[in-house]
């Protein structure tokens, strides 16, 4: 009776909490519903289009990203399948819609992605302390250094971005400066495994409620 | 096998070839191997009670307006919300004026303002045994028409083969069969089967071959009238075309793409298409819905809850919350993994188990119908390049202009066109159409393309299930998840078909009606 009543409460209270729509959640200007099409509802990420979570992303990251596809820094590589389908939704816009996309963007909430990369957490922290001079101890981004966080983002993600690093996908034109460091970067992880143990590691400082 | 002797079971795959796959087909749909897509149930809803009769459908594409349809007549409040900005999912007929919304590229239309310049974007066919469809057209008065898919006149187009030049599907076709005819004709005459044929059957299958392949009495193929003359035949003495290289034919890989097309019963002639574009489908529902399609309403959560359902959606800015009894769902699975829900695990793995298909189209107006003049009214010609296919109108011959399909990639060949600008694939097709119409370059006069994988609120066209995720999760998705019904062609066994999507809205109405009558009856006895 009393696991009855427990399977009960179980299954309606979640329910109730849900069906309130969060009003402080952000609703996107129709210019930019095209954002959450691919990166879906709050920009949480979409696996299957293989378009990342960009939910709080720091708005001086999204600029310079968006004007990194606009000008054909990424996702010009021909192996650049996906990054490629970025490019046309960044060259229509203005400076200014960059600069509202990146203001929506900052403003987007959603629980934290689901981890489905399984690597040697205690080899990744031993190789995260060379990422953490930029990106942060707690993987948080440093502005000052232009690192972003590396926390709340799809962990199958990061192990594409720094494959493409490392092939000269991303980071290889000359006016990419950041990108440029960050290829030099990722040449200190030796092999496929250490990516998956660095960004097992950067999984386990995802310790607050999403953003 | 003794190189010698045939097996029955070769002999019998030969005769197969002889008859053709139509005789095939005919055979297992007797033996109940093969279904057609069954009768069409007449629904027979109960009609809504008091309460608990407000629908959310969600998606505007085939699979929901017949929801929306046949629950309005039952009397249900009905309430449609589209994530884009016009309604009929990938029923998309385009012309003059139209906006094709693909992300990053968003292109107008640009044909002549003429009802007989359009095309239709996605769904273009209609056989005869798709009676869904066929119910529909005729219920709601759409007017339909025969729709030519294969022609002989036609043309095989093959960049390595018959020096690059096009050869008419008929010649191919002729010549092809006269030598599996040849070939059928002395296995049979010297009768090296394992269990070797009476006589009297021996003869059957001689005969058989002559007629099949048009062969001389002595059982060899020296050409035929089938593949076309090449000069007279009414005043003047007929001139034959001289008899191809088997080697060639069997080079040109046509023999895998084309040559068997309409022996797919759904690209069996006769196939049909809606008069004046495939979108009156769409239209018809439209007008007979009393509920107004909300548009550019983008869904952000669904949740069940305890005697309904909850759907947010954002419109205009602002965010909204439908509370209905009951919800039908044709959102794309690949975009509900990115939907906040409250659905049970083994119901949300399964919507994550599914990839997009994908299709693309270019549509060319053409100043000139030019193919009329090459004997061509219809059909579809067939080229190893990557636009695949050329289709011809059969609809409105002999007017000044038409519209013809310009390529047609399929899957994952479509993103090699998806990368490139709109003014890119029409230079590339035209390039294409080219090397198969001298001048055909200059024809063109307008162009549109259609990449369904980068369409706003598509991002697909159809969907691919594994083998592994038909078994795990067809079933459950299928089924309902508390009071949500995933809709669509992509629950269905013919997704990217029409048939597909309304046989998906039947099969959730008539679940449907069996728990509204279950809970009646419960009520009733209470």
């Amino acid at each position: 009776m009393r696991t009855g009543l427990f399977l009960l409460l179980f299954a309606i209270c979640p329910l109730a909490v849900a069906a309130e729509p969060d009003e402080s959640l952000p609703v996107p200007a129709d210019e930019f519903v095209y954002c959450t099409v691919c990166h879906g509802v709050q920009l949480m990420g979409n696996p299957i289009i293989k378009a990342p979570r960009l939910s709080g992303m720091d708005t001086w990251y999204v600029e310079r990203q968006l004007m990194a596809f606009k000008n054909g820094w990424r996702g010009a590589h021909e192996s650049d399948e996906v990054g490629m389908e970025m490019n046309p939704m960044a060259a229509v816009l203005s400076d200014e819609q960059i600069r509202e996309a990146a203001e929506f963007v900052s403003k987007t909430r959603s629980p934290l992605p689901p981890v489905t990369v399984d690597g040697n957490v205690e080899n990744g922290r031993a190789r995260y302390m060379a990422c953490a001079a930029c990106h942060g101890i707690d993987g948080k981004g440093n502005a000052a250094l232009g690192g972003p966080a590396l926390t709340g983002q799809n962990d199958w993600y990061l192990v594409t971005q720094m494959e493409n690093y490392r092939d000269g996908i991303r980071g290889s034109h000359p006016a990419d400066v950041y990108g440029m460091q960050m290829r030099s970067a990722v040449q200190l992880l030796s092999d496929d495994q250490d990516i998956r143990d660095v960004v097992s590691y950067i999984n386990t400082l995802n310790t607050n409620q999403g953003n | 096998m003794n190189t010698d002797q045939l097996t029955r079971r070769t002999f019998l795959n030969l005769v197969g070839a002889a008859g053709g796959s139509a005789a095939v087909y005919q055979t297992s749909m007797a033996m109940g191997l093969m279904q057609d897509t069954g009768p069409v149930a007449m629904m027979d809803l109960k009609p809504a009670a008091r309460a608990g009769n407000r629908v959310a459908v969600l998606g505007a594409g085939i699979a929901g307006l017949t929801v929306a349809y046949e629950l309005e007549q039952a009397g249900y409040d009905v309430t449609v919300i589209e994530a884009s900005k016009r309604i009929g999912g990938r029923n998309l007929t385009l012309r003059h004026g139209d906006i094709v919304d693909e992300m990053g590229n968003t292109q107008v239309c640009n044909f002549d303002d003429e009802p007989n310049l359009y095309f239709n974007a996605g769904p273009a066919r209609i056989p005869g045994h798709h009676r869904r469809v066929m119910h529909y057209c005729k219920t709601l008065n759409v007017p339909l028409q025969v729709k030519a898919n294969f022609s002989r006149p036609a043309y095989v187009h093959e960049t390595g083969s018959f020096g690059g030049e096009p050869l008419r599907i008929g010649q191919y076709i002729a010549d092809a069969r006269g030598f599996i005819a040849e070939l059928l004709y002395k296995a049979a005459d010297q009768n090296v089967f394992d269990q070797p044929l009476s006589e009297e059957d021996k003869e059957r299958v001689l005969q058989l071959a002559t007629v099949y392949g048009d062969l001389d009495p002595n059982g060899i193929y020296q050409g035929t009238r089938r593949a076309g003359y090449k000069s007279g035949g009414w005043v003047q003495p007929a001139e034959y075309h001289s008899v191809m290289d088997f080697s060639e034919l069997l080079h040109s890989r046509f023999w895998e793409r084309g040559f068997a097309s309409s022996e797919n019963p759904d690209w069996a002639e006769p196939l049909m298409e809606a008069v004046g574009g495939m979108d009156n489908i769409i239209k018809a529902f439209v007008r007979n819905l009393k509920t107004k399609v909300l548009t550019n309403a983008q869904v952000q959560a669904i949740h069940n809850t305890s005697n309904g359902i909850d759907v947010v959606y954002n419109h205009k800015g602002e965010r909204h919350k439908l509370s209905a009894d009951w919800c039908f769902n044709s959102i794309p699975t690949h975009f509900m993994v990115a939907i906040p829900n409250n659905f049970a695990k083994d119901y949300r793995e399964g919507l994550a188990a599914l990839q997009p298909g994908n299709f693309f189209k270019i549509g060319l107006q053409m100043r000139e119908r030019f193919w009329e003049k090459e004997g061509i009214y219809g059909g579809i010609t067939s080229t190893n390049q990557r636009i695949t296919q050329i289709w011809y109108p059969s609809h409105d011959i002999h007017a000044k202009k038409g519209v013809v399909l310009g390529a047609y990639a399929f899957r994952n060949q479509s993103g090699f066109f998806e990368r490139m600008s709109p003014e890119e694939r029409i230079a590339f097709a035209a390039d294409c159409g080219e090397k198969i119409h001298p001048g055909y370059k200059d024809y063109i006069e307008a162009g549109v393309s259609i990449p369904w994988g980068r369409m706003n609120h598509m991002m697909g066209c159809g969907t691919n299930w594994s083998d592994e995720a038909r078994d795990q999760f067809y079933a459950r998705l299928q089924r309902p998840e508390g009071r949500h019904y995933m809709i669509g062609d992509q629950i269905s066994y013919h997704s990217s078909w029409q048939e597909g999507a309304f046989a998906s809205a039947e099969f959730a109405l008539l679940d449907f009606d069996q728990r509204v009558r279950a809970d009646a009856a419960v009520t009733r006895k209470g």
